[in-house]
């Protein structure tokens, strides 16, 4: 299939293709915390970025490195960036993969109409496609800039789903003595799910932090960067790394296997790492303090 | 009237195993349509919404010691409940079991009985398992036979159905339509349908921020067909499909998805090939479901089964 489309000035800023649709479908859906959803999409020869916010607290980032596609031709100048459905994005590459096959998909920016364009490549005689209109984006309305003041790498998730008190928020405490973290959610009554340093290597993997902090987040939007990860995903056990910033911006990352089509690998496989780090999408959210609280000493 | 026959155990099998349960998914009501050469199933044939479906059988595939009579030329027609008529099917299919009787058959009679609790006779359509010793006897329900000119509606109709479309497609794979179906499903409702002489199938569903389509290429042509236009292999399923058109080498309709959806289920009747095309002027999508005699690649000419997809007028969608 050819992918320049002839005169120079036609030809579209990306073709790529990729075989890990499901590995892509699990990446996105880990943004969806709502059906409908806006993103807003960047493209470069780096890769692929999806930002999608809400209310201005919340912002998660899906970066899809080019070296996850099978092949990756970039022409534009500068980065372009459109305004995209992220539910019709997820919902349309669900349509292309059947359970058990993973077909090859091409996707184009921009189409005629600088429409997205999908189509399946891997059989001559039949073809999945899809067009999804994009509009031109809002500016992005905050770009963190980020200085961390203490970082963990923990298994967050259990630690959120533990703490669901509709309606409250939940404090999040880094203290460097003794080394721990600390989440805390008040409403009826209240409840502290704590991980010391030293006791669980499981748990709690790595541990940085000067100075006490603390901050509290609501918990919906705490909840919205941690529900949406596919089980699948959660079984692989990577972890999420969470880090609060200078003003209590808290930031956690999390790494999505996006697998190859017929490539497994197991639990704890650290041979080939070069290849697999080349199949990870990094999912970044960010998660504003609900006040600007000054580190509170309390014990 | 008069109808008795003993049903064949191919016939019990077909019906059983086979056909009952697809018309069961096609629609409640069927209407059944004797005549003196042939057993019909029918359904949506006289009220024009949804989807058709016309099941024939020549009557000695289903049965043996076929006798019909009627003042209406030996035909007879009637609609019953399918669920009801595949249930009663396979409670005599039970009661021959346990017989363990070789010469237990399944007679099927059409008789006038009095209700429980009603003064007026009632028509239905009997099943009586008979063994050696005893016979079991249970009735289904069914319309009051119908009259004269309702016969010869539902015989023009049956006509009218029979204007096969210039060009078929053959699609091998039924199961995978099925599942690309679903699969649209979430998109909408409207469906586009191409067909072009040149063996390509296009589906489209498009709403106003999203178009999704699945082209099949170089599909089995049965009718009229012609060679495709060199170095369409470059284009777009759309830009090829109205290329086709405006030659005048394809068509292309616009049918509910529901009711694409609702015609795999035929799948269960297990044909061995299905044909989709469209009819002349557009007037419906039709796909015709091919049986072969058992162990070869013969078409089995005594059974016909097929069905027709209303077309929507764009204007009027939903």
């Amino acid at each position: 299939m050819s992918s320049s489309a002839g005169v120079g000035g036609d030809a579209p800023d990306l073709v790529c293709q990729l075989d890990c649709a499901q590995g892509m479908v699990d990446a996105l859906s880990s943004v969806r915390w709502k059906r409908h959803q806006d993103a807003v999409v960047e493209i470069s020869e780096h890769g692929v970025v999806l930002i999608v916010e809400e209310s201005g607290c919340l912002q998660a980032k899906v970066y899809l490195k080019r070296e996850l596609f099978l092949a990756y031709e970039y022409t534009a100048e500068g980065r372009p960036r459109f305004g995209l459905s992220l539910g019709l994005f997820v919902d349309c590459l669900n349509t292309f993969s059947t359970p058990g096959h993973a077909p090859v998909i091409e996707i184009r920016y921009p189409g005629p109409d600088m429409q997205l364009l999908l189509k399946t490549v891997d059989s001559p005689d039949a073809c999945i496609y899809a067009e999804i209109r994009t509009r031109i984006p809002d500016t992005i309305s905050w770009d963190c800039n980020f200085q961390s003041t203490g970082n963990v790498h923990a298994t967050f998730t259990e630690a959120v789903d533990d703490l669901e008190w509709p309606g409250s928020s939940i404090q999040i405490v880094l203290q460097p003595d003794p080394p721990s973290v600390i989440l805390r959610g008040e409403g009826h009554g209240d409840l502290q799910v704590e991980f010391p340093y030293y006791a669980n290597t499981d748990l709690l993997i790595a541990f940085q932090c000067d100075q006490h902090v603390s901050y509290r987040y609501k918990y919906k939007f705490l909840r919205a960067t941690t529900s949406h990860i596919p089980n699948s995903v959660l079984k692989d056990n990577r972890g999420s790394k969470v880090t609060i910033g200078r003003g209590g911006m808290l930031k956690i990352q999390h790494l999505i296997s996006v697998k190859r089509a017929g490539g497994q690998h197991s639990h704890g496989d650290i041979s080939g790492g070069i290849q697999q780090l080349s199949r990870i999408a990094y999912i970044e959210f960010f998660v504003k303090p609900e006040e600007d609280e000054s580190p509170v000493n309390d014990t | 009237m008069k109808f008795k026959a003993f049903l064949t155990q191919d016939g019990v099998h077909l019906l059983d195993k086979r056909f009952l349960p697809a018309l069961d998914k096609l629609g409640r009501i069927c209407h059944v349509y004797l005549t003196p050469d042939h057993a019909m199933f029918l359904q949506n044939l006289l009220s024009g919404d949804g989807v058709q479906s016309v099941a024939q059988f020549n009557k000695d595939v289903l049965f043996r010691d076929y006798r019909i009579s009627s003042q209406n030329a030996g035909r007879i027609a009637f609609a019953v409940d399918v669920a009801l008529l595949h249930r009663a099917l396979r409670s005599a299919l039970t009661i021959q079991a346990q017989a363990r009787d070789d010469t237990a058959a399944i007679q099927i009679k059409l008789v006038k009985k009095l209700p429980a609790g009603s003064r007026d006779p009632a028509p239905f359509l009997t099943f009586e398992t008979k063994g050696r010793v005893s016979a079991v006897v249970q009735d289904v329900p069914i319309s009051k036979p119908l009259p004269r000119d309702d016969v010869q509606q539902l015989q023009s109709a049956l006509e009218a159905a029979q204007d096969l479309p210039q060009t078929l497609v053959q699609v091998q794979d039924l199961a995978q339509l099925q599942s690309l179906v679903d699969r649209l499903r979430n998109v909408g409702d409207l469906l586009t349908v191409a067909i072009t002489r040149y063996g390509d199938l296009h589906l489209q569903v498009s709403t106003s921020l999203i178009t999704v389509g699945s082209e099949f290429r170089r599909l089995r042509v049965l009718g009229l067909r012609a060679d495709p236009p060199i170095g369409d292999r470059t284009l777009s399923a759309p830009t090829r499909t109205e290329m086709a058109i405006q030659k005048g080498e394809g068509l292309s309709v616009q049918v509910s998805l529901k009711h694409l959806a609702k015609s795999l289920q035929c799948h269960l009747a297990k044909p061995d090939c299905a044909f989709y095309g469209i009819a002349p002027q557009g007037a419906c999508l039709t796909v015709i479901f091919q049986f072969f005699i058992p162990g070869t690649r013969l078409t089995d000419k005594s059974i016909s089964f097929y069905c027709r997809l209303p077309v929507l007028d764009p204007g009027s969608g939903p």
